[in-house]
């Protein structure tokens, strides 16, 4: 053959790369591969759960501040019920203290009147009376000295027994 | 005083050290001049014997053979006891952070995987196993010749054993096997067609094995050439042996793997159906169209 082409030798050569190649590939590619892919998996596996708590987390924090801002609505719509209701009562108590203070008021008016009608009415005969009284100590008196010391004093004691 | 001193101590021990060289240089001088040293073989024969090894015959189990066919079955087996020793040793303390040589292993295993997924991504298991070997194979056995594992021929001359695809038999050998390789891709994944898509290529099995043959022949006739003379293998050889080979492994093992892992994926590719684009489809499109247009 041309060259020194010889079919042996190229089948040796053959025969020596094919059990290179099975040796190479069991003994150091694939066991290599099979860790590196092994490692990319496990990499691939903590990106997935850390995505995957990385939703859940922002899924809840949505959820909390939904459950916040509704919880806030309502609180505000609670205050303004309160705060309503509580004008409501005020307002009502106002309304009835009014009522109750007017009423007190005329009820004072009606007993003022007819207290001053009494009055009117009683001081006619009680003046009658000290004059009576009065006249009687002037007539039994000794001199009219004594009688009008006596009516001073007699007046006196009156206005003293009256204030007690 | 001392500082003056210093300075006459080191002029003195430069004078010597050029004196030293100077008197080596001479004594290599003669010794490399002198007709003793000469080689039995004149340089044509040498280089002769480099490109068709049918003179210095190598015994490899009863039959005579090339050298290279030897270094093929040493690289060989120094490379299935690294992997056996990696295997057993290495790989089962391999780290999820890697060390310095878990992670030179996992670069060159990731290297070919990712070279045969990106030219073949629809079938590329068996392609980035073989391309790994292949690529091995190629670059180890380029720098076996580095060693020069010396070697009696039958003939009876001591020879260093050369890279195992210096050898064009070798080179046949892994260039019509990337072939078959690339033929059984294409069966595998389109049957008949596939055959006929790797046949178109019938050119390639040999232009695969002479390229590689000769890019690898060039370096070791380099090598031999510069070997040859007794002169030129001082320093020389550090650039012309060393940086030459390794810079012609990488290369050639980065273009034998490339072109299979191409062709592997050309042919392996799965095959979609052409529109048929004539008379006939023009028609139709024209009667699609027509039709929107009433709608």
């Amino acid at each position: 053959m041309p060259l020194n082409i010889d079919w042996q030798q190229i089948l040796l050569h053959l025969l020596n790369f094919l059990i290179l190649a099975t040796g190479l590939t069991l003994l150091l590619y694939k066991p290599v591969k099979r860790f590196m892919k092994k490692r990319e998996d496990e990499y691939a596996a903590r990106e997935e759960n850390t995505k995957k708590a990385l939703e859940d987390a922002e899924r809840k924090g949505a959820e909390y501040e939904q459950r916040l801002s509704d919880a806030n609505a309502r609180i505000a719509e609670m205050k303004k019920a309160a705060a309503d209701e509580a004008d409501a009562a005020r307002s009502e108590k106002l309304r009835a203290a009014e009522r109750e203070a007017k009423k007190i008021v005329e009820n004072a008016r009606v007993k003022a009147r007819a207290e001053h009608d009494k009055i009117i009415d009683g001081i006619g005969d009680d003046i009658r009376d000290l004059v009576d009284a009065m006249a009687g100590k002037v007539a039994l008196s000794n001199s009219v000295d004594e009688a009008y010391e006596s009516f001073l004093k007699s007046a006196e004691e009156d206005a003293r027994n009256e204030k007690v | 005083m001392t500082e003056s001193k210093k300075k006459l101590s080191k002029k003195k021990i430069v004078a010597i050290v050029v004196w030293l060289f100077v008197f080596a240089a001479l004594i290599a001088g003669i010794v490399l001049t002198d007709p003793l040293y000469e080689q039995e073989e004149s340089v044509s024969e040498v280089m002769e014997d480099a490109v068709l090894h049918e003179s210095n015959k190598a015994d490899l189990f009863g039959m005579q053979v090339n050298p290279a066919v030897v270094s093929g079955f040493v690289v060989t087996g120094i490379l299935l006891v690294a992997a056996a020793v990696i295997r057993i040793f290495a790989i089962p303390r391999f780290k999820r952070v890697p060390g310095k040589f878990q992670l030179v292993l996992e670069t060159a295993v990731g290297w070919f995987d990712k070279l045969a997924k990106t030219n073949s991504p629809h079938r590329n298991s068996f392609l980035g196993a073989y391309i790994f070997s292949a690529g091995a194979y190629i670059f180890c056995g380029t720098l076996f010749e580095l060693i020069g594992i010396p070697i009696m021929t039958l003939s009876g001359v001591s020879l260093s054993l050369p890279a195992p695809l210096s050898d064009i038999n070798g080179a046949i050998s892994l260039g019509c096997l990337s072939y078959i390789v690339i033929l059984s891709g294409g069966v595998v994944s389109n049957g008949i067609r596939g055959v006929g898509r790797t046949l178109k290529d019938f050119s390639l099995p040999i232009s695969m094995s002479f390229r590689l043959f000769g890019a690898l022949l060039s370096g070791l006739l380099v090598t031999e050439l510069v070997y040859y003379y007794l002169a030129l293998s001082f320093v020389l050889p550090v650039i012309v042996g060393i940086l030459f080979t390794l810079m012609h492994a990488l290369i050639q093992t980065y273009v034998l793997v490339m072109l299979t892992s191409m062709f592997y994926g050309e042919v392996s590719e799965p095959y979609v159906k052409k529109q048929k684009v004539g008379k006939k489809a023009a028609k139709n499109d024209k009667k699609i169209l027509v039709n929107e247009v009433k709608i």
